[in-house]
């Protein structure tokens, strides 16, 4: 496929003017021959911006590009390209022979920053040089909607503090009345010795539990069940 | 990595302000215009050897190769070209599409629309492009070679390789004939130039080339003087067909004579009926293997008829074979080759016939079901595809170019699509209201200058009219709850415009340049309301560049082509007179009056009223030859919520909000300088001024103005080696006083006159500006700003992008000039939502309006308030017509797609069974409580 496109490039040539191709290689972020025909490259310096198509190689082949610096940019619909600065010389390669020749360099470039902060070279040679630029990634034009889902419901920390403290209420109880008697009386006997641990019975308890204020928000475990860890007396016991 | 870096530093301080997923294609529309497709260049044609499906392929009036799904009218490709004067050829059995303007011949892969191959001719333009598609009578499948005759100091013909582009062979011409055109048959290459002596008209000048070597084999003349004046009275110089043809007419059209290239004779006939012919067309089969038929169509004021003929190859006669009747109205016929046989098909207003080039037997009839939109029109030229089995057309479909500037595809008699490609060609547009909302305004503008009882009488009476339309929407109750409730897009079910709750439906006039006006219906997805054609209205004139300005209930269309101005009626596009025109009371009492400015001989000038003839009230040049180039106001209408800035420690930073401020640019080619400069312009007083350096002035330098602010933007010029490269954009805020809680100099004042300035400060109440300058990778060509009806949402600013062919909103806080520099916001700046500056903004995907849409060659945007609040109406028109609503705050006024109202009642109903368990358990409770006590 390359060999196809440096023949094409090959078919113009002019003295003074370089030529050189921009090449799209396939990576994991783009396969480039998905593209759309819209897809096109920019080299920009002074005046109107030269143009380059898309090729069916996956190329933009730029011709009678003058010396100078210029910024080149790949457009896309659907993927992001790195901008890259190409510089197009004339220079002597055998030094004193006077003969010239275009040269062509091409570096990563960084918008907000100074043209002379390049990045890595991307490339250098003479006529028909092939230059690969890189996609970035892939462009997502649309917003996702929150929607709504019981396991996101579920992940909440309130809606899990919430079902926890629901366990102790209802379950402790039913867990202290299924205890056998001896441990019973031990545990009863340790919540006796506990400076702040509350007494009455369970059943009471519960039916003294405020389920309205619960459901404002107020966690009060303490006046509801007597397994659980110290907490300080409810207020509707007086 | 410091860009990806850039990127994702700019991508997290953003909130999401994207478009909705479900919102997308919903809310926005996109006509992808093509342009009026040229006669010569549209065909149907497989994109590859061996398909099943053909596609239309055009290169339109403005330059634009396009292909397009003959089912359903999309497009599947388009590519703009540059240069005037495009040519589009296909060979059978290619895989690739050959375009020429200019300098250079293209060739694009068929079905993807991508580059197959380039060829510059430098200097040089093409003035014909044709296909070798035999040679010596062999086809050569793999890839046909192109022949291409190229104008200039010395015409060449030159045969170019189907595969690469390059040359094979040239063959210049050195008499001095001026070239018009090749073309091909089998076995040689005709070339045909015009020798003009230096009086009387033109002869045909014949030269046979070898397609093999491009030697001269031959050459002859055609004394054709006495009829071809000029260009256009050339007919027809025959494409591929076994026997090529010439044809010619007199200026009168009086006589065609004919030749087949290759011979020296020449045959003449006479057009059938004595009326005068307007115009002669010639449609030939372009197939190398087909019969060598051809039809003649002739149009005359009053009808179009047609005359079939034969060429008889062994005998180099031309012979005619039959006629067909002349029907009245305009008509047009097309040509369709299947195998080596010939139909013709003719396209009326109301009927599609198919004939055989054989004999005058029709084969098939199609009444066509006219459709509104194209009942003032007739079709103007077209192609067709024909199926035809034993002896019958069994099917036709035309793709047609209607008068009115629709390119239609008609399937067996029946409209499959139409495409309203004259909106190619839009140059400016307006927002219009909506008849009902014009009627309501009218009502209660009566009410307004009644005196009170009057004026409730006349509500009461109102409010008893409304009432028939109540059983009505009493009856669409339930279907409306229930397409709520299935989450169905309210929108879609719109069908008349009344009942429009959000101010989503609104008019958009667009006047074309060739003088066609519109109206289009944002709110049902861009529909054509009406279409007419202006030149009825001004017969005399010649429309240049319509422009246009909207009143309540008409459209006052202007052009330099005529003196004064058209009223037409935004409902039906009907014309009005200036006294069916209830004028309204003037908005202003007698002492006041009005400075307008304008730019005049290229110098900003103010007058008072209207009147520009009298003597300037004020005179704006800028400085040291430096020339204007734009100007850039506030909105007439642009309200502000807000007069002051609220800064996170609760102080105010007062906006300097003068309703008649203007953003004058200048640039200046020698030192590519490019300034801006404020303008008030009730007095003329220069407000600001600022300069840029090293801009490249060739290219656009868009400005916009809102508020208190404006902004626009820069290509650098890359000449004198500039420290940074690029395209800038630039935001200037403007407040009363750099300090906050303060009013400037005429904080104490109640009243205060740019005019007059008040003695106690001397001068006049200066700006203070503040500005930051963004690089940005691509160039913008046009901008604006979003509008709401309070102005209380944020605004947006709308930037054209030409190189993404986008349109894309960036928020207003990203560009805010008062983002710290250098150092980190400090809390209360970090309260207001101020980030810290960064020189370059990326430009989110998720701010582009059009998404997955390319619009291309955008030249204007315009927006407008809606009814809601939070959206803002926005419309693009150019090359294609886009258009879409934002919400820059988001859409804090209107439940969207993602209120679940399923959901919602279902939360209620579990809430009310969740009450029916937990009400006797707390009853209990509140018993046993009580006894507790």
């Amino acid at each position: 496929m390359r060999a196809s496109h440096l023949s094409l490039a090959g078919l113009v040539s002019i003295a003074s003017a370089a030529r050189f191709v921009l090449h799209i290689p396939t990576t994991q972020v783009v396969n480039p021959s998905t593209l759309t025909a819209s897809t096109h490259a920019t080299l920009q310096s002074s005046g109107p911006p030269l143009i380059a198509h898309l090729t069916r190689s996956n190329t933009f082949n730029f011709y009678n590009v003058t010396p100078g610096s210029y910024f080149a940019a790949v457009h896309c619909r659907d993927v992001a390209f790195e901008p890259i600065r190409i510089d197009v010389s004339l220079e002597e390669i055998v030094e004193g022979s006077g003969e010239k020749k275009e040269m062509i360099r091409a570096w990563q470039t960084f918008i907000g920053n100074e043209w002379e902060n390049k990045g890595e070279s991307r490339g250098e040679g003479g006529n028909g040089l092939v230059v690969e630029v890189k996609a970035i990634g892939q462009k997502y034009f649309f917003q996702e909607r929150s929607g709504f889902s019981p396991l996101s419901f579920l992940k909440n920390p309130m809606i899990l503090m919430a079902l926890f403290s629901m366990v102790l209420i209802f379950g402790m109880p039913y867990l202290m009345e299924n205890m056998d008697p001896e441990t019973k009386a031990e545990f009863e006997e340790m919540q006796k010795k506990s400076p702040l641990g509350g007494g009455g019975n369970p059943a009471a308890q519960i039916q003294n539990f405020d389920l309205a204020s619960w459901m404002a928000g107020k966690t009060d475990q303490g006046s509801s069940s007597r397994g659980q860890s110290p907490a300080p007396q409810s207020k509707k016991r007086g | 990595m410091r860009f990806h870096a850039l990127a994702l530093a700019a991508c997290l301080v953003l909130p999401g302000l994207a478009i909705f997923e479900d919102d997308a294609y919903h809310v926005d529309y996109h006509h992808a215009l093509v342009g009026l497709p040229k006669h010569d260049t549209t065909f149907f044609q497989q994109p590859y050897a061996g398909s099943k499906a053909s596609l239309l392929y055009t290169l339109s009036q403005k330059q634009v190769i396009a292909a397009v799904n003959p089912k359903d009218g999309a497009l599947v490709w388009r590519q703009r070209l540059s240069g005037q004067r495009g040519m589009l050829r296909a060979g059978e059995e290619q895989d690739t599409v050959v375009s020429a303007t200019g300098d250079s011949i293209t060739a694009w892969s068929a079905s993807d629309g991508r580059l197959a191959w380039e060829a510059r001719m430098n200097g040089a333009t093409v003035e014909d492009l044709e296909i070798l598609e035999q040679e010596d009578g062999i086809t050569n499948v793999d890839s046909k070679d192109a022949i291409i005759l190229l104008g200039g100091g010395s015409p060449s013909v030159r045969r170019l390789d189907g595969k690469t582009g390059r040359v094979k062979w040239v063959y210049t011409d050195t008499s001095g004939d001026i070239p018009f055109q090749v073309s091909t048959s089998p076995t040689t290459v005709y070339y045909i130039s015009l020798h003009t002596p230096i009086l009387g008209g033109s002869k045909l000048k014949v030269t046979s080339l070898s397609p093999i070597t491009g030697k001269k084999l031959d050459q002859y003349t055609l004394s054709s003087e006495g009829e071809i004046q000029s260009r256009e009275h050339i007919l027809f110089a025959g494409a591929n067909t076994a026997a090529p043809l010439l044809a010619w007419t007199d200026k009168s059209n009086k006589v065609l004579k004919v030749n087949i290239i290759g011979t020296k004779g020449v045959s003449t006939f006479a057009p059938p009926s004595t009326d005068v012919v307007e115009k002669i067309i010639l449609h030939a089969p372009n197939r190398v293997n087909s019969l060598a038929h051809f039809l003649v169509e002739y149009q005359t004021t009053a009808g179009h008829s047609a005359e079939i003929y034969h060429v008889d190859l062994k005998k180099n006669t031309i012979s005619k074979a039959y006629s067909l009747p002349e029907l009245g109205g305009k008509g047009t016929f097309t040509t369709t080759t299947s195998d080596a046989n010939v139909y013709f098909t003719r396209i009326t207003k109301d009927e599609l016939t198919v004939v055989s080039s054989a004999s005058h037997g029709i084969l098939g009839r199609w009444p066509i079901k006219g459709l509104p939109s194209l009942a003032a029109a007739h079709p103007v030229h077209g192609v067709s595809e024909v199926v035809v089995k034993s002896g019958s057309a069994s099917a036709v479909r035309s793709a047609v170019l209607f008068s009115n500037g629709q390119w239609v595809l008609v399937r067996n008699g029946e409209v499959a699509w139409q495409r309203p490609e004259f909106l190619s060609d839009t140059v400016s547009a307006v927002w219009a209201e909506l008849p009902e909302e014009e009627a309501l305004a009218h009502e209660l503008e009566v009410e307004g200058h009644q005196n009170v009882f009057a004026a409730y009488i006349h509500r009461v009476k109102r409010h008893v009219r409304d009432l028939e339309h109540f059983p009505a929407w009493l009856q669409n109750i339930p279907n409306q709850i229930l397409s709520n409730l299935l989450g169905k897009s309210q929108e879609n079910a719109i069908g008349d415009i009344q009942h429009d709750t959000f101010g989503f439906h609104k008019l958009v006039v667009v006047a074309t340049e060739p003088g066609r006006l519109a109206a289009l219906d944002v709110g049902s997805r861009g529909k054509l309301l009406w279409n007419i054609d202006l030149q009825q209205y001004a017969p005399e004139a010649t429309f240049v560049r319509p422009s246009l300005k909207a009143s309540r209930g008409y459209v006052e269309v202007k052009d330099e082509g005529f003196e004064g101005s058209l009223l037409v009626n935004t409902t039906t596009g009907g014309l009005l007179s200036p006294k069916d025109i209830d004028l309204q009371p003037p908005v202003t009492s007698d002492a006041q009056t009005f400075v307008a400015f304008d730019l005049v001989d290229g110098e900003l000038k103010g007058f008072f009223g209207t009147d520009y003839s009298s003597d300037p009230v004020w005179t704006f040049n800028p400085p040291d030859g430096e020339k204007i180039v734009n100007f850039a106001s506030r909105p007439v209408k642009d309200p502000v919520a807000s007069i002051g800035k609220v800064l996170g420690d609760r102080r105010v930073l007062y906006k300097y909000l003068n309703p008649n401020l203007v953003l004058v640019t200048a640039v200046l080619k020698s030192t590519h300088t490019a300034s801006f400069y404020l303008l008030d312009s009730a007095s003329g007083e220069l407000l600001h001024a600022i300069s840029h350096h090293d801009v490249d002035v060739s290219r656009p330098i868009p400005s916009t103005f809102s508020e208190n602010w404006f902004s626009y933007s820069l290509t650098i010029d890359s000449t004198s080696d500039p420290a940074s490269r690029g395209y800038q954009l630039v935001v200037a805020e403007l407040f009363e006083s750099d300090i906050p809680d303060d009013r400037g100099p005429l904080g104490a004042s109640s009243n205060s006159s740019t005019l007059q300035p008040s003695s106690a400060t001397g001068d006049v109440a200066k700006p203070y500006v503040l500005s930051q300058t963004y690089q940005i990778a691509e160039e913008i060509s046009h901008m604006t700003v979003t509008q709401t009806k309070q102005g209380i949402t944020s605004r947006e600013l709308l930037v054209t992008l030409p190189s993404s062919n986008a349109i894309v909103g960036i928020p207003r806080h990203i560009i805010d000039p008062r983002r710290p520099v250098g150092r980190d916001p400090t809390t209360s700046e970090a309260t207001e939502g101020l980030t810290k500056y960064t020189p370059f903004i990326f430009i989110d995907p998720k701010w582009h309006l059009n998404h997955k849409y390319e619009v291309i060659g955008i030249k204007g945007v315009i927006t407008s308030e809606s009814g809601l609040e939070s959206t803002s109406l926005v419309f693009a028109y150019g090359q294609d017509i886009f258009g879409t609503r934002v919400a820059p705050s988001f859409a804090f006024d209107v439940l969207g797609k993602g209120f679940n109202k399923v959901q919602m009642l279902l939360t209620v109903a579990a809430l009310f069974v969740g009450v029916l368990f937990v009400a006797p358990l707390v009853g209990r409770k509140q018993i046993n409580s009580l006894w507790t006590m």
